[in-house]
């Protein structure tokens, strides 16, 4: 700061700038302003490179993350393949269930020819049973992401990162808020049809 | 009788209206959430509405809501079918004016069912 060729820099600018003002030239004026700013600026960015390199050094001390949580994009990939394959084999076999209608309406009709009919429900049927086999494909690739999301759980908490309890999570939950459907051992207990129909009969419907 | 069916779930949709095509409704249309559902039945012409709770923007008991403030809606029956089995939001639905409730996954015979016992209470009320 007290360096004299940096103090004469900065006079030559300041005499610019009012040389600018008395000859009512902006851009010089601007130009000059622009270069006073820089100069002051330097030592705050001194100070944000120092900043980020003892934060990256800082970072660079922390443990190791596994691999694990690399893989989260990958687990999110692999769930919007499970959806599209899942949504895949059911289109696919109410197509073949909607065919079969049309198919048994022609059964009724005398005089159809009821053998060929017959084939084509046969080869519906084993359509069907074939469309199930995407559970045995998305069934794979649920377990390889439950076991990816295990590994970031994990990690997390070999980081001393321990996830808050899910219990203190779902107490400020808005019981109104759709969740999906609860699942057995991890959600409150779901309500049975029949629970639910003697409830709203208490309520009047 | 013209059902609007609404779900986010294309395959729902389609579930729903085989089902329903099955108990002689043949005549049906599909939206994919509330906001969706409720501009198709402000253009009238619906005698019913077969909704889920749980979808993205507009959700069923929001719909539901609108449906109960609309003047011309507003008489218009619901019928929630929904993965959402809290006693919370079975209350909830039953005070927004909901006309039945079914709980994700349900059976051809309970769709029936809650179609009959609703058919049954309008046709008595009217």
């Amino acid at each position: 700061m007290t360096d004299p060729a940096r103090n004469a820099e900065i006079t030559a600018h300041l005499r610019a700038a009012l040389a600018a003002i008395s000859h009512a030239d902006d851009a010089s004026l601007k130009a000059e302003l622009g270069a006073i700013v820089q100069w002051q600026e330097q030592p705050l960015m001194q100070g944000l490179a120092k900043l980020s390199q003892s934060l990256g050094e800082a970072l660079g001390e922390l443990p190791a993350v596994d691999a694990a949580v690399g893989e989260l994009p990958d687990a999110c990939a692999r769930l919007d393949h499970v959806v599209a394959m899942t949504e895949q084999a059911t289109n696919r076999t109410l197509d073949l269930v909607e065919d079969s209608q049309k198919l048994m309406e022609r059964l009724l009709v005398p005089g159809d020819d009821h053998e060929a009919l017959l084939r084509a429900l046969r080869s519906n049927l084993s359509e069907m049973a074939l469309a199930q086999s995407y559970q045995d494909l998305t069934g794979q690739i649920i377990k390889k992401v439950a076991g990816i999301v295990r590994g970031v759980h994990d990690q997390l908490t070999a980081m001393g990162l321990p996830p808050t309890g899910g219990t203190a999570r779902r107490k400020d939950e808005d019981p109104l808020a759709g969740s999906g459907p609860a699942i057995a051992g991890v959600d409150k207990p779901a309500t049975s049809q029949s629970d639910a129909d003697d409830l709203l009969s208490d309520l009047g419907l | 009788m013209r059902i609007l069916v609404v779900d986010d779930f294309s395959t729902m949709r389609r579930i729903v209206k085989n089902l329903l095509a099955d108990l002689g409704f043949t005549n049906t249309a599909e939206a994919e959430d509330g906001a969706a559902a409720f501009a198709i039945l402000k253009q009238g012409g619906f005698d019913f509405v077969v909704t889920d709770w749980n979808m993205p923007g507009t959700t069923g008991i929001e719909l539901l809501k609108m449906i109960r403030a609309d003047d011309k809606l507003k008489t218009l029956p619901v019928l929630m079918v929904t993965a959402e089995s809290k006693r919370e939001q079975i209350i909830e639905a039953a005070q927004a004016g909901v006309n039945g409730y079914i709980i994700k996954p349900f059976t051809a015979a309970t769709l029936k069912e809650k179609l009959d016992k609703i058919f049954e209470r309008l046709g008595s009320a009217a």
